[in-house]
């Protein structure tokens, strides 16, 4: 019997269609999978055993009936726990919402499980997003497949490292300012952040509404492209007002020459002083890769990118600010007992339910927010925001992506970043095109030469022309294999060994 | 002017959170530190720049028709207050309100 | 204190009017598809959207933007050309997201007017006065919250308060004046009118009983002759035209007498209380709230097509004064008449298809319209022709057209044949009549004296026994036609 937990979507999407194995025997791998892995890696703060094996049943009654299976069929796939999903809590990682049960169903979700994918649970992040590490979840840390005294990176953390684990195939992130991208990196997976828009936002807890996105992370980029056509298969989400039309087909053009294409880089990132060593090696791997292909790299320049960390430390804590307040302890959430007046119940419900990020957050989005000081950050911040757009479009006039680097370092050890704003410098790569709402996606690139922990190099494109984006990408990892640096699928090694066995 | 642990007292009781005085100290820290990073929005020239609230190009006018539970989300009243810690009956329960009052409405 | 007219004198008073309008007729709520709910138990026209929930996004309802540009367009605003949606944030449950979702500096609706025509009282002529309308937004409506343990449900004293959110969300339109209001009667026939145009409008049944309608007013005083704007209180629970009118009358006296008392008006939110005749301190503001209004990122920005509004242009309806000019032109109805048939779209509707089955009394139509009609639960249009037409061929008197009012009211009877059935048409036969004005004569002598001594006031007695004789069948009018005839031929001969 093959390695369940090994298959790629693509495989098990293919395998199950042929009745080499059933989606139940995938769910059921996956979940052993889980069992076994967990305690070393906590990636999950529920796994839905229940919900994961009625919809695996679903998916085997339908090929049973000979009914045509959806593009995600029998695919193990997990969500971020900012995600609602029926029948499972929405935690967020807090204690405000510890016991919050999820009314209804995020669209995200919702079109991951229409496409027939298995929903085996919801992962851990920081807590409400704020973080780039997983440890601010008020629950646990998640420890990074690759070494579990490191990091597995934020916020989606918990996504990233349950695919990289090889628990499940598929999992769903949101990015902020690289929370998708940043732990893609940092565990040797495939992440991408989509344009703003073209997945929606609806049923996604909000953390900087102008910023958040939800994309999937794979093993491959060819598991994120499926992943993305399940997610704009609806067309524009009615639900979601910034929410966009994007065609499908991300899967078909992976495999499409990118000879005669050009790849920006930026001199100054990639020479940054911040930047490590191995970061340095794994971006000179992917550009030789990409060359070998034909495509040309040029110089270009974002001139304003230097001020994306003020803009967005800015414009996210106040979005922050505004989308938290509704937590109040009366409707949901975390309520302080015995408190005589609302006014009490209100402050310690919040002071007592938000955990420290979250506090420092929403303190500095409020007082960003005060008259006479909007003036001085926010807005100017929205305005920079143009400014960052535009040289987006104007580098965007001269190539077809972007190369530069997913983080200065690889994944940290736990307790090595302790200042809150050491770490908000650290998403200085990930953050500008969160800003001006581009897509931009994250491959490993190989294993770094000190650290031994994957590299990874970041490709950001033009709005709404992520399905070129994963072109390239797919050339970066296709080269980067050819090199013999890192094969696609690769499960975090000290998993491939042992366990998850299918039946 | 950096801000003083009173400017953050004033703040934190307006985003209703209480704070201990040593949570006190570590915000006002953290604050000052956090507005320090963003002095690069004050040295730019902006005069004449746009600001993009929304990066979403030229979508605007949003709308949706005017039909009763069109996307069928209307909660049964057990759903809908099946999170909330305080209820009686069908409604939502807060304590006495004492003095409070809301917005400018 | 003394009187609004001798505090007038001395003073110049400047009013701004806030008004809150709920668009009650639309089906579903500002941002997501609840119903909107009238009587509906405590939280049954729910959804995450209007409770708040986590990862909920709003959207809005395109006839509420259609409905506030139509209110635009009918109080000669400019529809912006480009507009966003913003937050608004306090910490109160009634909000369920704690902010409000309104707009920022630019509303939908900007520089507006409406000229209010003020009547003459006595000996001061009536007036043409422009109030301004600075703006008109949008915004949503909050929660119902009921205080539980105190008196009559106001929060003093209250153990706990219930939040039923079934009205959070429904689509507001807040519409601001200018101060540009001179007294209180002129900011009564400003929400008046307002209302009317409302109405005409269709976009909300208006009642201020219910709260579809809310007013909260702004009123500084000035000594004559100064520029020097006076400090301004705020008035809340203005809810009935008479609450309006009255709050502000007593709190520019108590101002005044604050003032001459040599005291200073602070800068305060008052609460009107109908029983008690007065305004009382709800809170003192010191300083200004801090809403920390940003643009809503979860909404598109608005910047509405030529084509939209001219859409919505299309659907204005003929306004009130524009009604009122027809009808005094075209049918020749009084202003007075004219003027209260056009307030009312049912009204107008009834009376013009009254007019059209009774063409040639559109007069008496009118009449019984404004003085018979409103007291009518359900009278159709033939009856209202039907009756201008008895009162036309003088069969009925006003009185016996009010008694068969009431008959048909509710029916779809003809009040002609009502009138025939039950006897009460009157006899309009004056030969029919002269034997009964000739035996009342006779009978009453020292009456017929006292006219030929010039007292005219005589005949209405005479009438009155003409009618008695004839048991109600004869024809006042007729009456007192030929009784008049009849004296002035025995004073000459």
């Amino acid at each position: 019997m093959e390695r369940l937990d090994l298959l790629s979507a693509w495989q098990i999407r293919a395998g199950i269609e042929a009745g080499d194995f059933s989606a139940t025997e995938v769910a059921q791998a996956s979940l052993a999978t889980i069992r076994e892995r967990e305690p070393r890696i906590q990636a999950f703060l529920q796994v839905c055993d229940d919900l994961a094996l009625k919809a695996a049943a679903a998916t085997d009654a339908r090929r049973a009936a000979g009914q045509k299976l959806g593009s995600l069929a029998g695919v193990p796939v997990a969500f971020k726990d900012n995600m609602h999903l029926v029948g499972s809590r929405t935690t967020c990682a807090s204690k405000m919402l510890e016991n919050y049960e999820s009314p209804f169903t995020a669209t995200c979700v919702r079109r991951m499980l229409d496409a027939g994918a298995t929903p085996v649970g919801k992962t851990n992040m920081d807590e409400f997003a704020f973080g780039s590490s997983t440890e601010s979840s008020a629950f646990f840390p998640t420890h990074n497949p690759w070494d579990a005294n490191r990091v597995p990176g934020g916020s989606s953390g918990g996504s990233a490292a349950a695919v990289a684990a090889g628990e499940v195939a598929i999992a769903l992130g949101s990015d902020t300012g690289g929370s998708i991208r940043q732990p893609a990196a940092f565990c040797g997976v495939v992440g991408l952040k989509p344009t703003y828009g073209s997945v929606s936002r609806y049923g996604v807890v909000a953390f900087g509404s102008s910023l958040d996105q939800v994309g999937p992370f794979g093993r491959s980029v060819a598991d994120v492209a499926l992943a993305m056509d399940a997610l704009v298969a609806g067309g524009r989400d009615r639900l979601d007002s910034t929410s966009q039309n994007v065609d499908v087909g991300f899967a078909n053009c992976l495999e499409d020459p990118v000879e005669g294409m050009r790849v920006g880089v930026i001199p100054s990132l990639m020479e940054h002083k911040g930047l490590s060593a191995e970061i340095k090696e794994g971006l000179e791997a992917a550009r030789k890769a990409l060359k070998g292909q034909g495509v040309r790299i040029v110089e270009v320049g974002l001139p304003n990118m230097d001020s994306a960390i003020a803009a967005y430390y800015a414009i996210g804590p106040c979005e922050a600010f505004s989308n938290l307040a509704r937590f109040d302890g009366v409707r949901f959430g975390y309520q302080e007992p015995s408190c005589e007046t609302l006014a009490q119940q209100t402050a310690f419900s919040r002071a007592h339910g938000f955990g420290a990020e979250a506090k420092r957050r929403q303190l500095l989005g409020a007082y960003l927010l005060a008259s006479g000081v909007y003036d001085k950050y926010y807005y100017p911040a929205q305005q920079v925001r143009t400014l960052i757009t535009s040289d987006y479009a104007a580098a965007f006039k001269r190539c077809d992506a972007l190369l530069l680097p997913a983080a200065p370092t690889t994944a940290w050890q736990f307790g090595h970043m302790s200042d809150p704003t050491q770490m908000y410098a650290s998403d200085l790569f990930t953050i500008s095109n969160n800003i001006a709402g581009n897509g931009g996606v994250c491959v490993p690139a190989g294993l770094g030469s000190s650290s031994g922990m994957p590299v990874a190099v970041q490709l950001q494109g033009p709005p709404f022309e992520d399905k070129k984006l994963l072109q390239v990408a797919r050339a970066v990892e296709r080269g980067i294999a050819h090199a013999g640096l890192f094969e696609p699928n690769t499960v975090a090694p000290s998993f491939v060994e042992r366990g998850g066995d299918g039946a | 002017m950096p801000l003083s642990k009173e400017d953050v007292r004033t703040i934190a009781e307006y985003a209703r959170i209480v704070l201990t005085e040593q949570e006190l100290d570590e915000m006002t820290t953290y604050m000052n530190d956090a507005v320090r990073m963003l002095q690069p929005l004050r040295e730019y020239d902006l005069a004449g720049v746009e600001p993009t609230f929304h990066p979403i190009g030229n979508l605007s006018n949003v709308m949706t028709d005017d039909k009763v539970d069109a996307n069928g989300r209307a909660l049964h009243i057990d759903e809908a207050l099946k999170n909330a810690a305080s209820t009686r009956d069908r409604a939502f329960r807060v304590p006495s309100i004492l003095g409070e009052e809301g917005g400018d409405r | 204190m003394k009187k609004l007219n001798e505090v007038l004198r001395d003073w110049d008073v400047t009013i701004g009017l806030e008004v809150h309008t709920a668009l009650t007729t639309l089906q579903t709520k500002m941002f997501c598809d609840c119903k909107l709910s009238h009587d509906d138990p405590p939280n049954t026209n729910v959804c995450p959207v209007c409770l708040g929930m986590p990862g909920a996004l709003p959207v809005p309802n395109k006839k509420a933007i259609e409905s506030i540009v139509m209110a635009g367009l009918a109080t000669n605003c400019q529809i912006m050309p480009r507009s966003y949606f913003y937050r608004k944030h306090y910490f109160y449950p009634d909000m369920s997201k704690n902010y409000q979702t309104t707009q920022g500096p630019v509303a939908f609706c900007m520089h507006g007017h409406l000229d209010l025509e003020v009547p003459g009282q006595g000996a001061n002529g009536g007036y043409v006065t422009p109030i301004r309308i600075q703006r008109i937004h949008m915004e949503e409506d909050a929660a119902k919250m009921v205080h539980v343990g105190g008196q009559e449900g106001r929060i003093g004293g209250s153990s706990e308060s219930l939040l039923d959110y079934n009205r959070c969300g429904t689509p507001l339109i807040e519409l601001v004046t200018e101060p540009d209001i001179r007294t209180p009667e002129e900011a009564r026939l400003f929400m008046e009118k307002l209302r009317q145009v409302f109405l005409a409008l269709g976009i909300s049944d208006c009642s201020m009983e219910k709260g579809s309608m809310r007013c909260d007013g702004n009123v500084s005083i000035r000594r004559r002759g100064t520029t020097q704007l006076g400090t301004k209180t705020e008035m809340k629970n203005l809810n009935s035209f008479k609450s309006l009118h009255d709050a502000l009358a007593y709190e520019i006296c108590r101002q005044a007498e604050v003032l001459e008392a040599g005291g200073a008006v602070l800068q305060e939110t008052r609460h009107w209380e109908p029983s008690k005749r007065r305004t009382v301190v709800m809170r003192t503001k010191e300083t200004a709230d801090d809403y920390r209004m940003y643009p809503d990122p979860d909404l598109a920005p608005f910047d509405l097509s030529e084509e939209f509004v001219q859409a919505c242009r299309a659907r204005v309806p003929e306004l009130p004064d524009a009604k009122r000019d027809r009808y005094m032109a075209e049918l020749g109805i009084k202003r007075k008449d004219a003027d209260q048939i056009a307030g009312s779209p049912a009204a107008a509707l009834l009376f013009e298809e009254a007019a059209t089955m009774a063409p040639e009394c559109a007069g008496l139509v009118a009449n019984v319209m404004v003085n018979l009609a409103p007291a009518a639960t359900a009278i159709t249009a033939a009856q209202v022709a039907g009756l201008a037409e008895l009162l036309r061929d003088d069969a009925i008197t006003f009185a016996q057209a009010r008694e068969v009012l009431q008959i048909v009211d509710g029916t779809d009877a003809d009040p002609r044949e009502v009138v025939d059935k039950r006897g009460m048409r009157q006899i309009t036969d004056a030969d029919a009549l002269a034997t009964t004005v000739d035996e009342v004569l006779q009978r009453c002598p020292s009456q017929v004296a006292q006219y030929k001594e010039g007292s005219r006031k005589v005949v209405g007695f005479l009438v009155g026994q003409c009618m008695k004789a004839s048991r109600g069948t004869g024809n006042p009018k007729l009456f007192n036609k030929l009784l008049v005839q009849r004296l002035d031929e025995m004073n000459r001969g």
